[in-house]
């Protein structure tokens, strides 16, 4: 039970962290895309607010 | 203090490279021109006050595209204290067209010449000193590839930033001059004596956006007007090509006194050239390319590396050692299914395909970097000119191919907005990075791991544009003629490992991150609808207590919609449908389902409950069928992107109806694309279905009345020729 207990918070940690952070890198405008953005030719459009700092 | 230092130069003339090399930074470089489409901002490595800004590639300061804008707005309006010139050692007269512009910025001024190993390699000369000389600004020779030089020309340029600034070295005619300077007297009093040769320059070349930005007075316009139109009479040309004559008359001059070429022979390049871009060779080459590609990262060693992945690594050994694990601790069976069936099964599913993904990536990297992409791009030019396209789209067609979402937001450099709507709509029909797994899974579940669905997988999408843009370009929001694609093919060479490696870790990590993030997540969501029933009140399914689960409730229900196209189980709708949040979770959704299979079920396909994952998938969620599961893949291939990709298209497009279009559009050609394929591929092998063929004949008729229609544009271009003579 307590093992069950343990783990199963683990999970559900986890898995609202994941969430959060989506939510929190969406409102960011930071893309989800496939191909990370350090080697992006194209990152500037998706962070047109950071480049101009 | 910090210096700010602008690294210009024409497109492909490796700026990046140079960038990177001086900045540690790891921006993309790609073998072919267009790929820098914003200006990027880096700190030296060895003097961290100094910040260097990459600019997009351009052949002039003249705003006729974006990078030209882009490059000349940040010259004019940010004044760099330095400019770093990067020239192509290979093409010096043509490069050197920019360089004079530049000069007259009177901005201080070092010159990079770049790719001096492939000027010797050639046995041509230059002498740096002469041209250093004739052009009055230091110039140094580099290797951005090899990092030869780079410390160089970054010192050079630092010291120059200090210095005077450069005067330029090009006269005009004496009445140019005579002309310009009064220019200067009419329009440009009271401005700093360092910019007023370039304004001077772009109001004599009728420079609509510097005109602009002055604001000068009608009286003031028109006598320059009238300096402009004499100018014309005398030499009877218009201003603009009057001065690209004198520049390229100094420029000729120039080259003459400092660089001796060997020969005019075939060099290795274009010897290479001369097959792989042969008009009746080149296509087959190509195809070739890709299938060897596809065979070695799908076929043969991918098909090995998943095979160990999904059945040794995750199904016999982390499987079993995690639930094994979480029994011995005393978790509940339902925990310890939601871990092993539904996050191990699903985060496990996609990580199986990364060795597969880490080769495909590494042989395209290698392929781009090369030299050999470019050649595609010239390739499919001709291709897409015959067919009324432009072929400036295949550009982000080629980007693509690791992640649509910088494939659509490359279309930015496509000029004319028909032609850059279409651009969007259809660059993410070519196959992404993320897609691969599904043509893998569908590979090894039906058809053996066979490299030619891979192969077919991506000229399906190479097909889909250029089917698309044959209907579209017939239609009245996308009709005009092609815009023109001015492509420089660069020296083949051999690529650079730091290059490839870096290029494909990067793709890899983001795919890896992916999985441990939003497929993780999904599998747990994709776990509690999977393992909960309505029946008889909300209970977790066991064996004692069974009843149909909640997403197979859900996908039941919008299972029938995809029954027309034969894949109508409801994990294959499911599947589908979460597609749409991010591709790789198609597999993930099969990942998840078949770990969650009944156990006697996997015994009874191949004997063994640990390592069914491909056989319940091609077996009992596609029922063995290939033509469902190609008929899935192609859906899956074509139809609307993952999320991010629709957002780059939503911020393209800039228009919410225009968004909706191209969505529908995608949805609606993967259905009609799907439909032929299943119902007719049915029909073909003697399992018709009446109705399904009847309407895959109609969707057929339609796509071949929209392909071949008559082109209005090109019908009232003939009637217009006719009237004319």
């Amino acid at each position: 039970m307590v093992a069950t207990v343990i783990v199963a918070s683990i999970v559900a940690a986890v898995f609202i962290a994941i969430i959060a952070v989506s939510v929190v890198n969406k409102k960011k405008g930071k893309s989800s895309c496939s191909c990370g953005c350090t080697g992006c030719a194209n990152r500037e459009f998706c962070h047109p607010a950071k480049s101009k700092k | 203090m910090s210096i700010k230092i602008a690294l210009v130069g024409n497109p492909n003339s490796g700026k990046t490279t140079l960038f990177n090399s001086l900045t540690g930074a790891n921006q993309y470089v790609g073998n072919w021109p267009g790929v820098t489409v914003e200006k990027k901002e880096g700190k030296i490595k060895k003097n961290k006050d100094v910040i260097l800004t990459d600019l997009p590639g351009i052949y002039s300061l003249s705003p006729y595209s974006m990078e030209e804008v882009v490059a000349r707005s940040y010259l004019v309006d940010e004044r760099p204290d330095a400019i770093i010139n990067i020239i192509d050692g290979t093409n010096l007269e043509r490069n050197l067209y920019l360089t004079t512009q530049i000069l007259e910025m009177n901005i201080p001024t070092v010159i990079a010449i770049n790719m001096m190993d492939i000027v010797e390699k050639r046995g041509d000369k230059i002498d740096i000193e002469a041209l250093s000389a004739e052009l009055g600004c230091e110039v140094i020779e580099v290797s951005a590839l090899r990092g030869k030089g780079t410390d160089a020309i970054a010192d050079a340029a630092i010291s120059a930033a200090s210095g005077a600034k450069t005067s330029h070295p090009l006269s005009f005619s004496r009445d140019i001059e005579v002309a310009l300077s009064k220019i200067s007297a009419i329009a440009l009093a009271g401005m700093d004596e360092a910019k007023k040769r370039f304004y001077a320059v772009k109001l004599f070349e009728r420079d609509e956006k510097i005109i602009a930005q002055l604001s000068l007075s009608k009286e003031k316009l028109a006598s320059i007007e009238s300096l402009i139109a004499s100018i014309e009479k005398n030499y009877g040309d218009d201003s603009v090509a009057v001065l690209t004559n004198e520049r390229y008359e100094y420029i000729t001059d120039v080259a003459k006194k400092t660089c001796k070429k060997k020969s005019v022979a075939l060099t290795v390049t274009d010897k290479i050239d001369r097959i792989v871009t042969n008009r009746f060779l080149a296509l087959p080459i190509f195809v070739f390319v890709m299938w060897f590609v596809y065979f070695i990262s799908i076929g043969s060693i991918g098909d090995w590396t998943v095979g160990f992945m999904n059945d040794t690594l995750f199904g016999e050994w982390i499987v079993p050692a995690v639930s094994a694990g979480l029994e011995n601790i005393g978790c509940a069976e339902w925990l310890v299914s939601l871990i092993a069936d539904g996050i191990v099964g699903g985060v496990g599913a996609v990580l199986g395909f990364v060795p597969q993904m880490l080769i495909l990536f590494l042989l395209l990297a290698l392929l781009e970097d090369c030299g050999y992409m470019s050649r595609v791009a010239f390739i499919m030019d001709r291709v897409f000119r015959k067919l009324g396209l432009s072929g400036k789209s295949f550009i982000p067609l080629l980007i693509g191919t690791g992640c649509s979402v910088p494939g659509i937001m490359a279309s930015r450099t496509i000029e004319q907005e028909r032609d850059r709507r279409m651009t969007v709509m259809t660059t993410s029909f070519i196959p992404c990075g993320a897609k691969m797994p599904i043509v893998s899974m569908i590979a090894g579940a039906l058809f053996g791991g066979s490299a030619w669905i891979a192969t077919s997988a991506y000229f399906v999408g190479i097909g889909a544009v250029i089917v698309s843009g044959l209907i579209l370009k017939k239609t009245k929001p996308f009709e005009g003629k092609p815009a023109p694609f001015v492509m420089e093919l660069p020296s083949y060479h051999l690529p650079v490992a730091t290059n490839i490696l870096r290029t494909t870790w990067e793709r890899g990590w983001s795919f890896i991150k992916r999985a441990g993030t939003v497929i993780l997540a999904a599998s747990v969501i994709i776990w509690v609808l999977n393992s909960l029933s309505f029946e008889g009140g909300l209970h977790y399914i066991t064996e004692d207590r069974a009843g149909a689960s909640i997403l197979e409730i859900i996908g039941t229900g919008i299972a029938f919609l995809f029954r027309p196209l034969g894949f109508g189980s409801w994990q294959a709708a499911v599947a589908t449908v979460l597609g749409l949040v991010v591709k790789e979770e198609v597999v993930g959704v099969f990942g998840s389902l078949s770990s969650m299979a009944d156990a006697d079920l996997a015994l009874e396909l191949v004997g063994s409950a640990d390592s069914a994952g491909f056989a319940i998938i091609g077996l009992e969620f596609f029922g063995g069928s290939r033509l469902s599961g190609f008929s899935f893949l192609v859906f899956n291939l074509l139809c609307a992107p993952c999320f991010a990709a629709m957002g780059a298209i939503r911020r393209e497009m800039n228009n919410a109806k225009w968004t909706a279009f191209a969505i529908s559009y995608m949805c609606v050609f993967a259905y009609a694309v799907s439909l032929m394929i299943y119902q007719l591929g049915m029909l073909f092998t003697g399992n018709g279905n009446v109705v399904g063929s009847i309407f895959a004949f109609i969707t057929l008729a339609v796509f071949v009345f929209m392909i071949v229609r008559p082109d209005k544009l090109v019908k009232s271009n003939k009637k217009d020729a006719l009237l004319d003579a």
